[in-house]
């Protein structure tokens, strides 16, 4: 599934424009420590709107961002986002009605 | 099979999870770092020959070592302690001028940080780490990007590099 077909489906605010890409997986973690273990073409959910995180999530080829709890990342990291082609998007819901409704739009 | 003969696919193995613990020398000025893989890193002031070592800071972080699921080949990534995205934030050191080097695609320059930051004692992460973190962060990449692999000994400063350290710094910004 596409990132853009989730967004659509799941209700999501995009953060900027971004090359659209195939989401293989799902991953939530609030850690870059943690984040470095994450396959490449995973739709990344966190509440870490932190550069590093960027920084994590373009060494590991995410599909996406997703940032739950209605948390929004500041104009440097939309930047280094949008220089790496990551769509960051926003989720006002918590991370758990997120991970439900990805997973009933069919993501596994 | 022959490791040398072998078109490797890599994965990571060995995943730690710990702290990287920074020190420095107030006589000298060196630095330098090491993994804990302790539930509390060690903070301890201690002395080691003409170097007095002070704690400077720990971050929550991993450390790993990567495989070839085709044939065994396990490359040992002990002296690679954290990884570190350039920013570019001076185009005269030589990380920043590598990334760009022959790039017909956007190429992307991550640090490897040896235990010994400010490189008194001249070691640094191995060839071989290096070429095999190059291939094992190119062989799946599907975003049209390259990563670029560096060891820290190329940075032309420690203390004015404005790299971002893949370790859990900062995060404690949450809400």
């Amino acid at each position: 599934m596409k990132v853009s077909e989730v967004a659509k489906k799941a209700s999501l605010k995009a953060f900027n424009d971004c090359p659209d890409k195939e989401i293989q997986t799902v991953y939530i973690s609030d850690m870059v420590s943690d984040i470095i273990n994450t396959k490449e073409g995973s739709l990344l959910v966190t509440l870490q709107t932190h550069k590093n995180l960027v920084a994590a999530a373009n060494l590991v080829d995410v599909s996406a961002v997703i940032f739950s709890r209605g948390k929004e990342p500041s104009t440097d990291v939309i930047e280094l986002a949008e220089k790496a082609g990551i769509g960051l998007y926003g989720f006002d819901g918590d991370t758990w009605s997120l991970a439900k409704k990805l997973y009933e739009i069919g993501l596994r | 099979m022959n490791g040398k003969e072998c078109d490797h696919e890599w994965e990571m193995t060995n995943v730690r999870n710990g702290y990287l613990v920074m020190e420095g020398c107030f006589g000298c000025g060196g630095r330098l770092s090491f993994f804990s893989e302790e539930p509390v890193p060690p903070q301890d002031d201690y002395r080691e020959g003409d170097h007095f070592w002070s704690f400077r800071g720990s971050f929550q972080a991993t450390k790993f070592d990567i495989r070839c699921t085709k044939c065994g080949h396990l490359v040992n990534l002990q002296d690679v302690n954290a990884l570190m995205l350039c920013t570019n934030c001076d185009p005269d050191c030589p990380v920043s001028k590598a990334a760009k080097e022959g790039a017909e695609v956007a190429c992307w320059a991550y640090v490897a940080i040896c235990p010994d930051t400010t490189h008194d004692k001249g070691s640094c992460v191995s060839d071989e780490g290096i070429r095999r973190l190059n291939e094992y962060y190119n062989q799946r990449r599907s975003s049209g990007s390259l990563i670029k692999v560096l060891p820290c000994r190329m940075r032309k400063s420690v203390d004015q590099c404005h790299g971002i350290y893949l370790a859990d710094i900062g995060l404690t910004e949450l809400y």
